[in-house]
């Protein structure tokens, strides 16, 4: 289902997100349209994998999209693709939305849980072989043990760098400068990819 | 904090691994650096591609709820870039059209405040006239804005809230400012409001202005995370 969303999309002009999102801010809905089966399953499936809830996940990443629509005119493409801006978006309302809940939780218990979630395999049984997952996991493997843990447990899981600290129990300056360099040697694997 | 030591957070901003004042920090440094720019925005392209390892079908009736949804939900319109310099006259004109523009919504209401309403726009009509006012806003979480117009020769701020929604299960925005990182309260809507401007005498020592969400009547701090925050 997930393969046929993606393989079907040709790369004809107009129908790249890029090209959707320009329409979309001048209130094409039909490219709206366009622009959610691209990006929907992204979209929904980084709120599920921080959130960890399939009803809260809906729910937020209805969200999300209704805000793409209502702020496509901010996107710039000369600062970057549109996923990205749209991840970006969707990346920051799950991670609000952790937080919110977290203040509620138990600090010690949500930390003991999150120490033993291992991110990979959440989903794996819906998408295995992908192709961008592939290349994700082989870029992220890549990375030292510490840059590969602070990126994917701030990420995937929503943790300040603070609680990322704690959990791997590393100091603070390292775990800053571990997320930078992850970060960079990630870009630098996907680009020659 | 120095600008190194605000730099060096970059990582932990493109994974949104901060929390709400770091985050204002590193806006503000964003704004001032155009280098550091470039890199966050290549970061956040890496960044994204991690969400290809999340992938996952939605609920079928998502789409039908999404697309039900936009067709009630009007579109902003071009929005000048933040990292543009905001000293532009024509920027802040705009700016200070807008601030009166939502403001005009709260004094259209009850007659009797009238007076004291017209005392308040002259109060806003000379705090916005400074010749020295900065104006800087941030979106509200959820939807609006919140701009904050600064005068250290009047050492006077006016904070604008316009949020598109009021906070759900009858809970209120509350306003802050932040003085040496003590939040101080500066105003409480009431259930179902969604606008205010209020104006905050001695803003000079305020770092930051906060909009948090609070049951009725508000709270002595403010419940994280904030809805918006500003840095001034």
């Amino acid at each position: 289902m997930g393969e046929r969303a993606i393989s079907r999309v040709p790369d004809a002009p107009g129908t790249t997100p890029d090209d959707l999102l320009s329409a979309v801010a001048r209130g094409d809905e039909q490219a709206f349209g366009k622009l959610y089966d691209l990006v929907a399953p992204r979209v929904y499936g980084l709120i599920r994998r921080v959130l960890r809830d399939p009803a809260q996940a809906e729910e937020v990443a209805q969200e999300v999209l209704v805000e793409v629509w209502r702020t496509a005119a901010r996107f710039d493409p000369a600062r970057g693709s549109a996923t990205a801006w749209i991840c970006t978006i969707a990346h920051r309302r799950a991670v609000d939305r952790v937080r919110a809940e977290q203040a509620a939780a138990d600090r010690l218990e949500f930390v003991g849980r999150a120490a033993v979630d291992i991110p990979y395999d959440a989903v794996a049984d819906e998408v295995s072989g992908r192709l961008e997952r592939q290349q994700v996991r082989r870029c992220l493997s890549g990375l030292t043990e510490l840059q590969r843990q602070a990126v994917t447990l701030a990420y995937y899981q929503g943790h300040t760098y603070p609680q990322v600290a704690a959990l791997l129990g590393a100091p603070l300056p390292t775990v800053k400068t571990r997320m930078r360099d992850g970060l960079i040697r990630l870009r630098d694997c996907l680009a020659v990819s | 904090m120095t600008t190194p030591d605000v730099h060096g957070l970059i990582g932990a901003y493109v994974l949104d691994a901060l929390d709400d004042i770091e985050r204002a920090a590193f806006d503000r440094h964003l704004r001032e650096c155009p280098i550091c720019q470039g890199e966050m925005d290549e970061l956040r392209e890496a960044a994204s591609e991690l969400s290809g390892d999340a992938w996952s079908v939605p609920p079928p009736a998502l789409r039908g709820n999404v697309m039900a949804a936009i067709t009630a939900v009007p579109q902003q319109g071009f929005v000048p870039d933040f990292k543009k310099p905001r000293k532009k006259p024509r920027l802040l004109i705009a700016a200070a059209a807008a601030v009166l523009a939502a403001g005009g919504a709260v004094y259209a209401v009850q007659e009797h405040r009238v007076r004291v309403e017209q005392a308040r726009a002259d109060e806003v009509t000379a705090l916005l006239s400074a010749p020295d006012l900065l104006v800087r806003d941030e979106p509200v979480n959820g939807g609006g804005t919140v701009t904050v117009a600064v005068s250290k020769l009047r050492n006077a701020g006016l904070i604008t809230l316009a949020a598109d929604a009021a906070p759900s299960d009858g809970r209120v925005y509350q306003l802050w400012t932040i003085r040496e990182k003590v939040p101080v309260p500066a105003g409480t809507l009431v259930p179902g409001q969604t606008t205010t401007m209020q104006i905050v005498e001695g803003i000079d020592g305020a770092s930051d202005v906060g909009v948090s969400i609070e049951p009725p009547g508000g709270s002595a701090v403010p419940t994280m995370p904030l809805a918006a925050a500003v840095h001034l």
